[in-house]
């Protein structure tokens, strides 16, 4: 399975140095949310300003003051924790078709972002999430910042399996029950769900102030409708649901333009609402995915 | 258009196999999808229509194997021949002895009857048209090659002669295999032909069946046992084929003189046996049917009676039990005979005997006219003298497999040691078998005129009264029948009809038959002479030395029975009769090969869709 890929050293050699930017602030230890980067209580000095009145004097650079005769202010870095949760769809239709190995896929792109966001010290968590019996079903790993614990990761990664219907907003839900403190969730799934359903639930990821990135993950077969030509009776891994289809040029044809549409309306979506969209077609494009999609994403070198 | 085998049309069932596989690729697999978001329902219109569905690859494919069906079935379309176009028959006659049995009250033959159908179509043929006439008795036998016109093929049938034999099945798929190349064949017979026979024969062709001959009484002289003279009462065997009493006026003749001479009452379809003698002298007796019945050939029968003068016979063995029961065998078929037993070792060789009788024994030395040889002695290690009959080796266990007079037996019979001979030119094999374990078949027994003197051979040991073993009659039989031969005068045979008779003869041997007519015969480097006895009665042959006179007895319980029912008038195998001949007529002309390049076709055409489909989906195969 591809999974287990990204415990492997030449996999996580490549994300050695790469960051997770982002655009919002990350919160002070102390969790006051306070917007935009600004002066903390760090010890990395970022700048210098003029002072002004209010400014706490402790930061008074007092030898600029005594050759300068002005009162400069010395701003630091703020301490950043920002807690990162990375959401991978564990529903049935991840397994589906089975030798695209989407789920594979999903969680060897969210292990990898993880590692990549403890590149900062930042707490990271996996949540993988499935429908099930109406509600949602939420696993979700301990956060973790040091890299050092990052194959604590491996069992819940190698012990995943799909299963239930795609339940987005449900599971959204759920965790925004946790009260965790704005940060940035990572969504990771192949949004074969209603758009009501997945825009429910970045909306509501949107309204607790979480930067909200998407990875959509499609399988290559699924996305080429690419299926041996026949007379064939699909049935719908998650709903049970059964149709007939000629399987031919023409229903592939249809398929890649469904998708197409799908992606699509998921992509502007995202526009509208500022948050990134990555696509991620095909276990055996990995590498590119992550050379193409890892910096829309905001990793950075 | 018909089929010239239907049955072939089981063929067929490979389009249900077909249609099958066909049924089974349209069944609809189910499929697990991530979400039925991607895919788009069949339409209606092709959801309501899939049972007529037009799939050409099945279309091809049916197309394809009916095709081969319908030619493997031989569809065949009838084409109007104008007249003029040659047309070929074949008139294939029955020649068995059964033909020759005499209908009606004008005394003419069912072979009569058959020649006059036949010339009926020969005079109905249009001009042009070529005959081939042949018949069939114990072998195929051609009289008028294909290309042969209406007056050449009518001196074809004046020529026809019945045979004293019975018919073979064998000869009648040679004869129809002969005749295949013909556009129409004509079987002449008074009874109907194996099924098989023709099925074998496979014809392409119509065959018209003709059969010939009504029901007739007939008596038939089965068996004639002379019996020993002055000793034992000789017996004739006279069978009635009739479902009614028929009155038999039998007379027995021995030396010609009339033994017994009376008018016999015969049961319907029962057997009389007619006791006479004891003769009182050997040599030859006839036994006849003066009465006249339908069938002539059966009317008369001979056999040789023993002659009463002594002869002198000599056993040697070694061993004593063989000794005793081969004198007592000697004596059983001539009780005439003074048998000398003796051992080898001690046995003076100067006298002079009739019949030497040696086993497991050098047979140098024997002064005697013919000889047996049991069990012959393998060369001695180093010995450079020439053997009678060689031996090449011995085997353990040898299994007789088959008489010259009976054929291959049903159930081989476990003899015990044998030597495996090479018998020379001069001798011809009459029985066969193998050695256990084997597969090799060699000669078990043999007979043969070494210069003056006859030889036969018995290859297998008889210890341990092998031949007074019931469980192993065919042994002593085998061993009676050698003796016999051995004993017989040299210038008379007894042969049943439709052997072959081998005859010591000189230069300029010619051949007299029964019937009168004569033709030459060349001997041999071993100065023989070898013909076929087909007509009942006595062949001469003539030659610078003395004349000797062949005996040919004719029986056959199928042949004989003329009383059965004949079926329809004129039956006729697939395909069914045709029209009679006219200005322009039905041609039947089979399409095989139409079939086959259409098959081909369409096979053709599959390729190229599927090459197609292949490219389309960049598959390695489809």
């Amino acid at each position: 399975m591809l999974e287990a890929r990204a415990f492997e050293p030449e996999f996580l050699h490549q994300l050695d140095g790469l960051m997770l930017g982002t655009r919002r602030a990350r919160t002070h230890r102390a969790g006051q949310r306070i917007i935009g980067r600004h002066q903390g209580g760090g010890i990395e000095p970022e700048n210098f300003r003029e002072y002004s009145p209010g400014d706490d004097l402790r930061f008074l650079d007092w030898n600029a003051f005594a050759r300068l005769d002005d009162l400069t202010i010395r701003t630091f870095r703020a301490e950043r924790q920002l807690e990162i949760t990375i959401m991978v769809d564990a529903s049935a239709s991840m397994a589906v078709p089975a030798d695209d190995d989407k789920l594979g896929l999903a969680l060897t792109l969210g292990a990898g972002l993880a590692f990549i966001g403890m590149n900062e010290n930042d707490p990271v968590r996996l949540v993988a999430f499935a429908g099930r019996h109406g509600g949602s079903r939420l696993e979700t790993t301990p956060f973790r910042r040091r890299r050092e614990t990052y194959v604590e990761f491996r069992p819940f990664v190698n012990a995943l399996k799909s299963g239930g219907a795609t339940r987005i907003s449900a599971a959204v839900g759920d965790l925004l029950h946790e009260r965790r403190p704005p940060g940035m969730v990572i969504v990771i799934s192949d949004f074969l769900v209603s758009p009501g359903d997945y825009e429910e639930a970045l909306d509501r990821l949107l309204g607790a102030r979480h930067e909200v990135k998407v990875l959509n993950v499609m399988g290559d077969r699924e996305s080429t409708g690419n299926y041996p030509p026949g007379n064939y009776r699909v049935r719908d891994c998650e709903s049970g649901e059964l149709r007939d289809v000629v399987f031919g040029p023409a229903a592939a044809e249809a398929c890649r333009r469904r998708v197409a549409d799908h992606t699509a309306r998921l992509s502007a979506f995202c526009s509208r609402r500022g948050i990134m969209y990555a696509p991620a077609f095909g276990a055996s494009h990995l590498d590119e995915i992550m050379a193409r999609e890892f910096p829309r994403l905001g990793v950075i070198a | 258009m018909g089929l010239l085998n239907p049955l072939n049309l089981l063929y067929a069932l490979s389009l249900a196999a077909l249609l099958a596989i066909y049924l089974r690729a349209r069944s609809r697999p189910t499929l697990e999808v991530s979400s039925l978001m991607l895919f788009e329902e069949v339409p209606a219109p092709v959801a309501k229509s899939r049972l007529l569905r037009v799939d050409r690859l099945f279309w091809l494919e049916a197309l394809a194997l009916g095709a081969i069906t319908l030619a493997v079935a031989g569809l065949y379309v009838r084409v109007n021949q104008p007249a003029g176009t040659n047309h070929r028959h074949a008139l294939v006659f029955d020649l068995g002895a059964a033909m020759g049995a005499t209908t009606g009250d004008h005394g003419s033959s069912r072979l009569d009857e058959a020649r006059h159908a036949a010339a009926q179509i020969i005079a109905n043929a249009p001009a042009g048209d070529r005959f081939t006439v042949s018949g069939y008795a114990l072998e195929a036998e051609t009289f008028r090659a294909a290309g042969s016109g209406p007056q050449e093929a009518r001196d074809a049938l004046a020529a026809l002669t019945p045979a004293a034999v019975a018919a073979r099945p064998a000869a009648l798929r040679a004869a129809l295999m002969r005749a295949r190349a013909a556009d129409q064949i004509d079987l002449f017979a008074d009874r109907p032909p194996p099924a098989a026979a023709i099925d074998d024969a496979g014809l392409a062709g119509r065959l018209n069946f003709h059969q010939v001959g009504t029901p007739a009484p007939n008596l038939a002289i089965v068996s004639l046992d002379a019996g020993v003279p002055r000793s034992t009462v000789g017996r004739c065997v006279v069978r009635n084929f009739s479902n009614r009493p028929q009155y038999c006026d039998l007379v027995i003749e021995a030396a010609g003189r009339e033994v017994f001479h009376s008018m016999l009452i015969a049961e319907p379809r029962a057997e009389i046996v007619v006791p006479f003698g004891p003769l009182a002298a050997g040599g030859l007796v006839n036994a006849r049917i003066a009465t006249p019945d339908a069938l002539a050939a059966d009317n008369q029968r001979w056999a040789l009676a023993p002659s009463i003068a002594h002869a002198h016979a000599l056993v040697l063995s070694r061993d004593a039990a063989v000794r005793d029961d081969l004198a007592r065998i000697v004596l059983a078929i001539n009780p005439n005979f003074l048998v000398t037993a003796a051992d080898p070792d001690s046995f003076k060789r100067s006298q002079h005997f009739d019949l030497a009788i040696i086993h497991d024994s050098p047979d140098q030395g024997v002064n005697a006219d013919s000889r047996l040889l049991i069990f012959p002695e393998p060369p001695l290690d180093g010995s450079k003298r020439p053997q009678l009959v060689p031996v090449t080796r011995s085997v353990a266990l040898a299994e007789l497999q088959e008489r010259a007079d009976a054929g291959t037996l049903s159930a081989p019979v476990m003899l015990g040691p044998a030597r495996v001979l090479a018998p020379p030119p001069w001798m011809e094999p009459i029985a066969r078998g193998v050695s256990v374990g084997e597969h090799e078949s060699f000669p078990l027994a043999a007979f043969g005129f070494d210069g003056d003197a006859l030889v036969g051979v018995l290859a297998f040991d008889v210890r341990d009264h092998l031949l007074l073993d019931p469980d192993r009659m065919d042994a002593l039989v085998l061993a009676i029948d050698l003796l016999r031969r051995l004993v017989a005068p040299r210038d008379v045979l007894i042969e049943p009809t439709g052997s072959f008779v081998t005859v010591a003869a000189g230069a300029h041997a010619r051949l007299t038959a029964p019937d009168g007519t004569m033709r030459s015969l060349v001997p041999d480097q071993w100065g023989r002479v070898r013909f076929r006895t087909l007509q009942t009665g006595r062949y001469l042959v003539t030659s610078n030395v003395p004349a000797v006179a062949v005996y040919a007895n004719y029986y056959d319980a199928g042949e004989s029975d003329l009383s059965a029912p004949p079926s329809a008038s004129a039956t006729s195998s697939s395909p069914s009769p045709i029209a009679a001949a006219g200005p322009s007529r039905l041609s039947v002309r089979p399409i095989a090969i139409p079939l086959v390049i259409l098959a081909l076709l369409a096979l053709l055409g599959e390729s190229i869709m599927l090459t197609q489909r292949a490219i389309r989906w960049r598959a390695s195969h489809v």
